[in-house]
C-alpha cells in the first residue's frame, strides 16, 4: 500500500517536471505576446515608440473603416467558398480512391503532392500562371476560343478574390482526401456487400453507411481547415497582395498592411483581435468534436 | 448477373475519367513550374506561351546557385527545420507521456491548452512576436526562428503523439512497472519503440511545417543571407519586375525535399505501420 502511494506521488512530480518545457513554450513564448497583443490593441502603439492607452478608439475606428468590413466580408467568402469546395472534392476523391482498381496507389500519391508543397511555392506558381500577358492560363483560354480577351485574373477587382480561392482549394483538397480516406479504409467491406445484396444502390449506401461512419472525421477536418483558411495569410498575400485596392484583402493581410505598411501596430492588432471571438467559438466546437472522437 | 457486370464497368469508367481529370488539375501547375524553370527568358516572356515547346536551358539553376547564393538560404531552412523538429519531438514525447499516463494536478487544463495553442492564429501573434524577438536581440536573424517555430511545432507534435500514445494498451506498461521499471524506463523501452512509426510520421510533418513556414520568416529577416528558402524566393523581384525563371527554379528546389519526405510518410501511413496501434 505504501509503495503504491509513493508511486502516485512520484508520478505527480514526474508529470509536472515533464510538462515544464511545453509550459514554457506555450505560456511564455506564446502567452505573453498574446496578452500583449490584446493589450496593445487598446493603445496607439507604433513601431519604435511606447504605447499609450486609448480605450476603444481603435475598435471604434474599425466600425467606420470600409476596408475593414470589406476584409471581413472577403474572409468569410474566402473561408466559406474554399471549405465547401475542398470538402466536396476531397470527399469525392476519397470515395473514388477507396475502390479497388489498377493504379490506385499512383493516383493517391500524385493527388497528395499539392499539400506537401510550401504554400509560397504554390502561390508563386499560380501567380505566374495567372499573369495576364505571359501566363499560360490566358494563353490556353485564348487558343481554345473560350475567351476573346485575356482575363485579368489578378487585376480585375471582381474576380481577384476567386483567383486566390482557386489556389487555396488546389492546395487544400488533398488534406480532406487523406483524412477521409484514412477512415474509409478501416470500414468493413462486407457491410457494403450485404447492402448490395439487399438492393441498396450506390447513393443509398453512401448516405446510410459511408456518411455516418466518416462524419466524426469530417467534422474535425472541416473545423481544422476552417480555422487555417480563416487565418490564411501567405496565399492571399503572395497571389494578390490583397489588391487591387483591397479588393481581395482579408483579415490577415489587412493586419499585416496596417502593421508594416501603415506602421500602426495598435490599429493592426485591433483588426486581428476583433476576430478572436469567432475563432474561440470555432476552437470550442473543435475541441468538443475532438474529444468525442477520441 | 450480366447487368451487374455492366454497372461495374460504368462505375470503373466514371472513376477513371474523374481521377484523370483530377490528376491533370493537380499535375498541371507542377508541370508549368518545372517547365518554366528550364525555359530561356526569351521564350518565357512572350504573349501566348506554348504548352509543350521548350527551348531548354539550365541557366536559371546556375543563376540560382551562383548569383542568388540560394544554397545559403537552403542551409538556413535545413538548420532551422532540423533543430526545431528535434527539439519539438523531444519535448513532446515527454509531455505526451505525462498527459496520457501520469496523474498530476492540472492535467486536463494543460491538455486543452495544447489544443488551443495549436489553433492560435499567426495573424494575432506575429506583431507581438516580432517585438518580443527584437527585444531578445535576435531581430533580423535566422536565430529568431528557433525561438518562434516551437510555438507551432510543439503543440502540433503533442497533438499527434498524444493520440498515438493513447492507443497503446496500458497493460503492456503495467507488467514492466510491477517488475520494477521506472516510468522513464518504461517510456524508453516500451512506449517509444511501439510508437516509433507514429513518431517518425510526426517528425516528417513537423519538419515540413518549419520548412514551409513563410509569414514569420518574412517579417523577421531582411538581409538575403539570413532568409529562409521560402522568403528568399519570394523576394526576387524589383518593383514590378519579377524574375520568374529564377523563382520557378527556386520553387522546384525548395519543393523537392518536402515532396520526397511526404511521399515516404504517406506510404507509411497507408501501409498501417504508423497507426499507433498494437496488433
Amino acid at each position: 500500500m505504501k509503495r503504491i502511494e509513493s508511486q502516485t506521488v512520484k508520478d505527480k512530480r514526474l508529470g509536472l517536471v515533464l510538462m515544464i518545457p511545453i509550459v514554457l513554450v506555450i505560456f511564455i513564448i506564446m502567452g505573453i505576446p498574446l496578452v500583449r497583443a490584446i493589450y496593445w490593441s487598446f493603445t496607439d502603439k507604433v513601431v519604435g515608440s511606447d504605447a499609450h492607452f486609448i480605450g476603444l478608439k481603435n475598435y471604434m475606428g474599425l466600425f467606420q473603416d470600409k476596408v475593414y468590413w470589406k476584409s471581413l466580408k472577403n474572409t468569410v467568402i474566402y473561408t466559406g467558398g474554399c471549405i465547401l469546395a475542398k470538402l466536396l472534392l476531397g470527399l469525392l476523391w476519397a470515395v473514388l480512391l477507396n475502390q479497388d482498381f489498377k493504379g490506385k496507389g499512383f493516383f493517391r500519391t500524385a493527388l497528395l503532392i499539392p499539400w506537401a508543397l510550401p504554400g509560397m511555392v504554390v502561390a508563386m506558381t499560380w501567380r505566374w500562371m495567372y499573369d495576364s500577358t505571359y501566363g499560360i492560363i490566358n494563353s490556353l483560354l485564348l487558343s481554345s476560343g473560350l475567351v476573346e480577351m485575356p482575363v485579368a485574373w489578378l487585376s480585375n477587382p471582381k474576380i481577384v478574390l476567386y483567383s486566390a480561392m482557386i489556389v487555396n482549394i488546389w492546395r487544400g483538397v488533398p488534406f480532406f482526401m487523406f483524412s477521409i480516406l484514412g477512415v474509409l479504409q478501416t470500414l468493413d467491406k462486407q457491410v457494403y456487400e450485404a447492402a448490395t445484396v439487399d438492393g441498396a444502390g450506390i447513393f443509398k449506401q453512401f448516405w446510410y453507411i459511408t456518411l455516418p461512419s466518416i462524419s466524426p472525421v469530417l467534422k474535425v477536418t472541416t473545423l481544422l481547415s476552417t480555422i487555417w483558411t480563416f487565418n490564411d495569410f501567405e496565399n492571399v498575400w503572395l497571389v494578390t497582395g490583397g489588391g487591387p485596392l483591397y479588393a481581395s484583402s482579408v483579415i490577415a493581410t489587412y493586419t499585416y498592411d496596417k502593421a508594416f505598411i501603415q506602421n500602426s501596430l495598435g490599429q493592426a492588432l485591433s483588426v486581428a483581435t476583433s476576430v478572436i471571438p469567432i475563432l474561440i467559438v470555432m476552437m470550442l466546437i473543435f475541441s468538443y468534436f475532438n474529444k468525442k472522437e477520441q | 448477373m450480366h447487368s451487374r457486370k455492366k454497372t461495374k464497368a460504368i462505375k470503373m469508367t466514371t472513376t477513371y475519367v474523374i481521377l484523370i481529370i483530377s490528376l491533370l488539375w493537380t499535375i498541371f501547375p507542377l508541370y508549368w513550374m518545372v517547365k518554366s524553370s528550364f525555359t530561356i527568358d526569351k521564350e518565357m516572356y512572350v504573349a501566348r506561351p506554348k504548352l509543350f515547346d521548350i527551348a531548354f536551358t539550365a541557366e536559371h539553376y546556375v543563376d540560382l546557385i551562383v548569383n542568388a547564393k540560394f544554397m545559403v538560404n537552403l542551409g538556413n531552412s535545413l538548420m532551422i527545420a532540423a533543430i526545431t523538429t528535434i527539439f519539438g519531438l523531444t519535448v513532446s514525447v515527454f509531455a505526451s507521456y505525462a498527459m496520457t499516463r501520469l496523474k498530476y494536478p492540472g492535467r486536463k487544463f494543460f491538455s486543452s491548452t495544447v489544443i488551443i495553442s495549436y489553433l492560435l492564429p499567426t495573424a494575432v501573434l506575429f506583431i507581438p512576436m516580432y517585438i518580443f524577438v527584437s527585444k531578445l536581440g535576435l531581430g533580423g536573424t535566422k536565430w529568431a526562428m528557433l525561438v518562434i517555430y516551437p510555438t507551432f511545432v510543439v503543440p502540433y507534435c503533442c497533438y499527434m503523439l498524444r493520440s498515438y500514445f493513447t492507443a497503446i494498451p496500458y497493460a503492456l506498461e503495467e507488467a514492466a512497472l510491477i517488475d520494477g521499471c521506472t516510468r522513464l524506463q518504461s517510456l524508453r523501452h516500451i512506449i517509444v519503440p511501439i510508437a516509433l512509426p507514429g513518431i517518425a510520421v510526426t517528425a516528417t510533418f513537423a519538419f515540413t511545417m518549419s520548412w514551409n513556414e513563410y509569414l514569420y520568416a518574412m517579417i523577421m529577416t531582411t538581409s538575403m543571407k539570413e532568409m529562409t528558402a521560402t522568403v528568399a524566393i519570394s523576394s526576387w523581384k524589383y518593383g514590378d519586375i519579377i524574375n520568374w525563371g529564377r523563382i520557378m527554379a527556386g520553387c522546384v528546389v525548395a519543393s523537392l525535399p518536402v515532396t520526397i519526405i511526404y511521399i515516404v510518410a504517406q506510404s507509411m501511413l497507408v501501409s498501417g505501420k504508423a497507426d499507433g496501434s498494437v496488433k
